[in-house]
């Protein structure tokens, strides 16, 4: 799977939850629930790490994890467009 | 499916409902804070502007700020700066009679404003019988100035028997505005009280307005945590109350409760004046027992997947216990109604 961006829609908010991450769109209002655990911090989605250098560090299944969550937040609004 | 993730606690509230001041300009009869004159001990504004910097720590998403009406605050548009320069989004409830062009341009200069101006009928004396000569048109002027700009505007109407019937029109109204409609339940709080047996909508009413809003896609309802429509609840999966889970309250004078409907000394979970708003969420006794509530008595109802036992503050303020389920809950409304034919047979 091709890696894109990863920087949060300026009208998108994260933050880290015991389950994860927790995304809010100002636009809906929405919310989204991420199960990624320790995987991912809210810094990710500043934009300055490039998304293929991290998913690079990542084993297969959590890179799968990441790259499933970066599609879902794209279809769903939550990312800039590149 | 995200109600396990809420259960497991969120470190700070989604959204804060601050009732920034007690102060108002009108006395709606169904104000759920029984507004009018301003408190004694409201917060400074140098207290204010802490509770930002306190929600923004805590990264707090969003604000919704009620009172009383908030423009009545001469600091108002300083704590709303502040709100915004530090991104927080802010939805801003009033009853529009203080808006003006030049207020309205100014609110629009950031895109972290949402506004929803209250209104209670579709026909002027429906709704200034509830909130006051002159405060229909003076929504309509608000409205009709707001729904050109930039910003998110919603019209928002507390369910009464009044204006039940006239909820159709109103959806139609604001479609021909250009903004959006939101019905907030009436509950038996503040002013509400006094008000309850003559306000509140019958279960027939009730019924009629569930039905209509299941088939009106586009209209939000004000639940304690949220403004979503039926669509949106359903795919967040978002079916219980939200009081200290995913929102609270701070009143006018710093004092935090689960949630805008509880705010007396039962419900108080702390004041902004002994201790941080973090450390409120985190560790108050009160917080905690709303995050435990278990509604037992509605958990073989067929609709409990869609409720959980509804509003444990309407259970408070009909029943004085909030694990007893929603006395006015759907189910309820269809078995009162049922035992009220029943009695018409009888007699």
């Amino acid at each position: 799977m091709a890696a894109a961006g990863n920087k949060l829609h300026p009208a998108c908010r994260v933050r880290s939850e015991k389950f994860g991450l927790l995304f809010y769109d100002l636009r809906g209002p929405r919310l989204l629930f991420a199960e990624t655990g320790a995987l991912l911090e809210p810094d990710f989605f500043s934009g300055n790490e490039p998304v293929d250098a991290f998913l690079g560090q990542l084993d297969k299944r959590d890179k799968n994890r990441v790259e499933s969550l970066l599609v879902k937040l794209r279809e769903k609004g939550y990312l800039s467009e590149q | 499916m995200s109600n396990r993730f809420v259960e497991m606690g969120l470190r700070s509230p989604v959204n804060l409902t601050w009732e920034m001041t007690q102060a108002c300009n009108l006395k709606c009869r169904h104000c759920l804070s029984s507004s009018g004159t301003a408190a004694p001990d409201e917060l400074t504004t140098a207290e204010a502007l802490s509770l930002v910097d306190q929600i923004h720590a805590s990264r707090v998403f969003q604000v919704n700020i009620g009172g009383g009406e908030p423009f009545m605050r001469p600091d108002f548009e300083e704590i709303l700066a502040a709100c915004h320069e530090r991104g927080i989004m802010t939805c801003i409830s009033t009853n529009g009679t203080l808006l003006n062009k030049e207020l309205i341009d100014r609110l629009a200069a950031t895109r972290l404003v949402n506004i929803q101006v209250s209104i209670d009928g579709a026909n002027r004396e429906t709704c200034d019988a509830i909130r006051g000569t002159g405060t229909f048109d003076a929504a309509i002027k608000a409205l009709k100035l707001l729904a050109p700009t930039t910003i998110a505007t919603s019209m928002n109407t507390v369910l009464t028997a009044q204006n039940a019937g006239e909820i159709p029109a109103l959806y139609d109204m604001s479609q021909s505005l250009g903004v959006s409609l939101r019905v907030s339940r009436f509950r038996p709080s503040g002013r509400g009280v006094d008000n309850w047996d003559e306000l509140r909508p019958t279960p027939t009413q009730l019924l009629a307005f569930s039905a209509w809003l299941s088939e009106s896609g586009d209209v939000r309802t004000g639940d304690s945590f949220f403004s979503l429509t039926t669509q949106e609840r359903q795919g967040l999966g978002l079916n219980l109350c939200g009081a200290a889970k995913l929102t609270a309250c701070v009143g006018p004078n710093g004092n935090v409760y689960p949630c805008a409907f509880l705010q007396s000394a039962p419900f108080k979970a702390g004041s902004l004046r002994e201790s941080t708003f973090q450390e409120i969420w985190d560790s108050s006794e009160i917080f905690n027992s709303f995050r435990r509530l278990r509604i037992h008595s509605c958990e073989d109802c067929r609709r409990f997947d869609q409720c959980h036992g509804g509003c444990p503050a309407v259970a408070w303020h009909l029943k004085n216990e909030i694990s007893g389920g929603d006395p006015e809950c759907l189910e309820r409304c269809v078995t009162t109604i049922a035992e009220q034919a029943k009695d018409a047979e009888a007699a």
